[in-house]
């Protein structure tokens, strides 16, 4: 250490141990001028977003534009076709209804593409002729034709179907209708949650028996179907739980005296529980980089770069832990009235989150799922709607639930068919001199290699179809941009509701292409 | 290493430091620049604005509509009655020939405007952002819009009330009233009032309704017509409208007589620019005067003998030209596009819109049509 710093005259010691290097003035060594270069970069663009902000506040006063967040908490007072809450009561309530029907469609609609586009996308490489061609057409015809227009398309087609008359009235295992489509669908029942953990015990003990199976069958050398043990005792599981459930009952008493526990506990517990783990993660970050780097040589071979980032990563830490223990103490009036602190919302948020679950282990023996019709009633004075029961499709939610899904889905059935022609040809060949049949090699060889190069292009399309759920807006779709354009009439507040929009895309594409970018990594070739 | 870290915090905190100094310094310079702004904003008349990009400086909209030669209105387009975009771009309807009585007053001649067709939810942007020089589309005069988003309205040209349109096979009468459309699907435009009164009077008199907000109107309509919807609500001026074009069996009808809402529709303007404001007001004004004293684009003449007559055609005094007009700017109005009177019977009475005995009516009939002396 001592050493080190004998930094001009360094070039004499060389020759007494070769360990020591000459060491440059701090102006010149290259790890200071990167940081302080990363640094600096950082503070010019902040810098220039601040004076772009001021500007544009100072151009907003000039011209009478007042700017402001007053109408995320005042009433929304106008009707909102669908969602969780078609009345809300404020601004923030409007927009997170809006943004709750967002994600409605792009959650079904990465699902429903995803295997529509699995499906077309092999059936592309079918020597089936018929299905071949098919399969050809459908691609051909979705992507080349503009998205808005087939949403619009759908939208025309749903409003061209007939009305819903008296002679409807009752249940409907299927009904379309130019008021929207009503399905029969299964929802969780009284008995849900009891028989979902049991599930989950399932899923972990298939874990345990496929592991076992596929022992065994690198022991023997025989198939020995542990794919299909798996799912059997997930369906074990399931089958008994179905009638066992209300033995979990007992658990209500549980959860409630965790919720209980929660409650009771002191507000400065959050913060200290923030502030802490802020601290660990900082504290476990240096840990796993000391680790990585722990050579025979041990930590003296340390670069200054490396220094740097333990100090950033320790002020990043500590600065996790004074906001934690700040923001902890920041009080909030709810909309109930009462003023709480953060940590005291926080813990009740916990404990009520306890409570909430211990409702659900009721050990009534209502069966986990039920099953609802759609059903259809007169309401009011005297208007045949759909009521409650079952699924109900609105015609805006519709046609931009089919536009983006079959849209994408033509996308990814050619990068599905991509991702299999992709691999070497004589990873097939390879298979069949060793007597794989051609299930086997598809399942075992092909297709996780193909997975591979798939994933990727998949997590782009994903992102496009989260994205052009926008596009809702020209059908009347209540997402969070036609919820904004309401608000930014009623407020005229444009430039905040835009803010929102752009934090709610870019968060919603983030943990899209996080969650992407997690399986990619898991899947990756292991580089050595 | 240790004094290596201990440098490295110092660093750090010179940055800090600077980081601060800097956001320090600009703080002061923008509030000063605030403050000079404000004081142009209030001083006003006197100076030209100062190269303050032309936002809100006295003179701003006039001048570049001169220089222009031409007006830029914005409108709505698919109004039936109050604007409907032709085939060459042009516009026609009620407030389309406002559009060319503010032309006609500013430069002498009334086809000098590109109309702009705008949705309800774009209309103010235009506006604010300079795109527009004055939107004359049925824009509802509210207290919000007034002090909130940078703009001003002109006297109300058309008073308006919103209602809603059902089928009378479905039980709806011209006595109906908003307790009927309970468990209704309703349709309306977004970006206007008319989410808020229906969403309002409907939970008033306790019926539940949804509410499906469409882009534009016509867009409503074909959901109405196909039954999507069961009923529609805009303006009651927008409903007679379309009833009149495309309800050709009387099937429709329009409740509840007494509207839920008021309604009052004018042209808007940027606020801050009192002359450009005044010019609006004041062409639309002249139309009334003009109206009161039967003075029509076939009888009208700059030698009329009657003083206010006079004083607007600019025979006398020099009112016009401190508005930074010419004398005979309202004379030209009148001359090319009309008295109220004859724009209103003109495109409003097709559809099944009259004046007598509604709110259009003039004040000495009953009506609330009225404007301040020219003198």
């Amino acid at each position: 250490m001592e050493r080190e710093n004998k930094a001009p005259d360094a070039a004499g010691d060389s020759a007494v141990s070769t360990r020591v290097h000459a060491r440059p003035p701090i102006w010149r060594n290259i790890s200071v001028i990167k940081w302080v270069a990363q640094l600096a970069a950082l503070v010019a663009v902040l810098a220039l977003f601040w004076l772009l902000g001021s500007e544009a506040a100072k151009n907003f006063s000039a011209s009478g534009i007042s700017f402001g967040w007053d109408w995320l908490s005042d009433p929304f007072g106008v009707n909102i076709r669908e969602g969780i809450d078609v009345n809300p009561d404020s601004g923030a309530r409007a927009l997170v209804v809006g943004a709750v029907n967002t994600l409605r469609v792009a959650i079904s609609g990465i699902f429903a593409a995803t295997i529509l586009g699995t499906v077309v996308g092999v059936a592309r490489l079918s020597r089936n002729w018929i299905v071949n061609r098919l399969a050809t057409v459908y691609i051909e015809i979705i992507r080349n034709i503009p998205l808005l227009v087939q949403i619009f398309f759908w939208s025309a087609l749903t409003i061209g179907l007939s009305d819903l008359v008296e002679d409807d009235v009752g249940t409907h295992l299927f009904k379309a209708s130019n008021k929207g489509f009503g399905l029969a669908w299964l929802f969780p029942s009284t008995g849900f949650w009891p028989w979902l953990l049991i599930v989950i015990v399932g899923l972990v003990a298939a874990k345990f028996v496929a592991a076992w199976r596929t022992r065994l069958m690198e022991e023997t050398g025989k198939e020995a179907y542990s794919l299909t043990y798996a799912f059997g005792t997930v369906a074990l599981f399931g089958l008994v739980g179905w009638f066992i459930h209300p033995i979990l009952g007992f658990l209500s008493g549980v959860w409630d005296a965790i919720g209980d526990f929660i409650g009771g506990l002191p507000s400065s517990t959050v913060s200290v529980v923030i502030a802490a783990a802020g601290l660990l993660g900082a504290a476990w970050w240096i840990r796993q980089f000391f680790e990585s780097r722990r050579t025979p040589a041990g930590f003296g071979k340390m670069t200054d770069d490396d220094i740097f980032r333990i100090v950033f990563a320790g002020l990043v830490g500590l600065g996790v832990a004074l906001v934690g223990f700040a923001l902890g103490g920041a009080s909030i009036e709810t909309p109930g009235g009462d003023v709480l602190t953060v940590a005291e919302l926080i813990r009740n948020g916990f404990s009520n989150g306890f409570h909430w679950f211990a409702d659900k282990f009721t050990g009534d023996s209502g069966g986990p799922i039920s099953f609802s019709q759609a059903n259809v009633e007169v309401r009011g004075a005297g208007f045949t709607q759909f009521g409650t029961d079952g699924i109900i499709i609105t015609p805006p939610f519709f046609a931009v639930w089919v536009g983006v899904t079959l849209y994408t889905a033509a996308f990814i059935a050619e990068i599905v068919r991509g991702g299999i022609l992709a691999v070497s040809k004589g990873q097939t060949e390879a298979a069949q001199a060793v007597g794989l049949k051609r299930s086997q090699y598809l399942r075992l060889i092909i297709l996780p290699q193909a997975f591979r190069i798939i994933l990727p292009p998949m997590g782009n399309q994903y992102l496009n179809l989260a994205k052009n759920t926008s596009l809702g807006l020209a059908v009347a779709f209540a997402d969070i941009v036609a919820v904004g354009f309401t608000a930014i009439n009623q407020t005229g507040q444009s430039l905040p509701v835009v803010l929102v929009w752009m934090a709610f895309f870019v968060t919603m594409s983030l943990i899209i292409s996080g969650i992407v970018n997690y399986y990619n990594r898991k899947l990756k070739l292991v580089e050595r | 290493m240790i004094k290596r870290l201990m440098l490295l915090l110092a660093v750090l905190a010179l940055v800090a430091a600077a980081c601060g100094g800097t956001s320090d310094t600009e703080e002061t310079t923008t509030t000063a620049a605030t403050d000079d702004g404000t004081t142009e904003t209030t001083a006003g008349s006197t100076d030209d604005g100062g190269g303050d990009a032309g936002q809100g400086s006295e003179g701003g909209t006039l001048a570049t509509v001169q220089a222009r030669g031409k007006l830029i209105c914005g409108v709505s387009g698919s109004a039936v009655a109050f604007s409907e975009t032709q085939s060459d771009g042009s516009a026609t309807g009620f407030d389309a020939d406002y559009c060319r009585a503010v032309a006609a007053a500013v430069l002498g001649d009334a086809n000098a405007v590109e109309f702009r067709a705008l949705t309800a939810a774009e209309r103010f942007e235009a506006l604010k952002n300079n795109e527009i020089d004055v939107l004359i589309r049925n824009t509802t005069w509210t207290q919000s819009r007034d002090t909130d988003i940078g703009m001003d309205f002109a006297p109300t040209t058309f008073y308006d009330g919103q209602q809603v349109m059902g089928r009378r096979d479905k039980g709806f009468t011209e006595d109906s009233t908003l307790a009927d459309v309970d468990g209704a699907i309703l349709c309306t435009n977004a970006g206007t009032t008319t989410e808020k009164n229906i969403t309002e009077g409907a939970a008033l008199s306790g019926a539940t309704i949804t509410l499906e907000t469409v882009e534009t109107f016509p867009e409503a309509m074909e959901k109405f017509i196909a039954g999507t919807c069961d009923l529609t609500t805009t303006d009651g001026s927008g409903l007679v409208g379309n009833k009149a074009t495309q309800d050709t069996n009387d099937e429709w009808v329009i409740f509840p007589r007494a509207p839920i809402s008021k309604e009052p529709l004018g042209p808007v303007y940027r606020q801050n620019d009192s002359q450009w404001g005044d010019i609006i007001n004041w062409t639309v004004y002249a139309t009334i005067i003009a109206d009161e004293n039967d003075v029509t684009s076939a009888n009208a003449s700059q030698d009329d003998e009657r003083p206010e007559i006079s004083r607007l055609f600019g025979g006398e005094g020099e009112l016009q030209t401190k508005m930074g007009l010419e004398a005979d700017a309202f004379f030209q109005v009148i001359t090319q596009v009309g008295n109220y009177d004859e724009i209103f019977s003109r495109n409003l009475n097709p559809v099944g819109l009259f004046r007598e005995g509604t709110f259009n009516a003039p004040f000495n009939e009953g009506g609330m049509i009225f404007a301040p002396p020219a003198r």
